[in-house]
């Protein structure tokens, strides 16, 4: 596995463990590894798209599907709260971690909440609709907009 | 990308900014395309899908229509 492959796998790992936005630092930690390093990876990652971080280029935005700032989207599982980017990833990250849990939002036109508890087998029955304004070839126009 | 709880609100939230619904996908389905797109994330082996393999995972679940497509025809190369 090539370094940069572990540098994105050890940040959705970090993710999945704690809800937190891992640092650098805490990836470097992580993997026994050094900053330098680990920030040359990040480089790379947020030129694939595998991350999207803020206006200093180093704190993880986005890092599919889980976000690094607090959201109205979010995900709640044994204890732990995830951020997710937009509806599509509130669902994503239970699909990524397997676990039950309960998914939280809102309509975006009503502001009526929306409270759906997710098993591993899928949601409960949910008549609720999922919208995305801007077509899959314009997403990484303005993802953060997406 | 956000939840409505109706064609109606999303229908009306639309018309409010003059923009065009998009397609509407029910839960059970965004579901079933989260589970494909997603359900290996974590697995670091796994690599994240090229676009001929996003328009394929889109297909796979109902989701056929252009506004799908990752890459616009008319921008392929033949």
């Amino acid at each position: 596995m090539t370094f940069e492959r572990r540098v994105r796998t050890a940040i959705l790992t970090a993710f999945a463990e704690t809800g937190i936005t891992p640092s650098p630092a805490g990836i470097a930690e992580r993997l026994g590894s050094e900053m330098e390093r680990v920030l040359e990876a990040w480089d790379r990652l947020r030129e694939e798209r595998a991350i999207v971080t803020g206006e200093d280029g180093v704190s993880i935005r986005m890092a599919n599907p889980f976000s690094g700032i607090p959201t109205e989207h979010t995900f709640q599982s044994a204890g732990v709260r995830y951020y997710a980017n937009c509806a599509w990833d509130a669902l994503g990250i239970p699909a990524a971690l397997g676990r039950a849990g309960t998914v939280r939002s809102r309509c975006a036109h009503s502001g009526e909440p929306l409270r759906l508890e997710v098993t591993e087998a899928g949601p409960e029955r949910c008549d609720w609709l999922f919208h995305s304004l801007v077509p899959a070839a314009r997403w990484w126009d303005d993802i953060v907009f997406t | 990308m956000l939840f409505f709880r109706s064609e109606d609100d999303l229908r009306a939230w639309c018309g409010e900014r003059g923009v065009e619904a998009g397609p509407m996908v029910p839960v059970p389905q965004l579901w079933r395309l989260s589970r494909v797109w997603y359900g290996s994330r974590l697995d670091p082996e796994a690599p994240r899908p090229t676009p001929g393999e996003a328009r394929a995972i889109f297909a796979g679940v109902g989701l056929t229509s252009p506004f799908w497509d990752p890459v616009p025809r008319q921008e392929q190369t033949p």
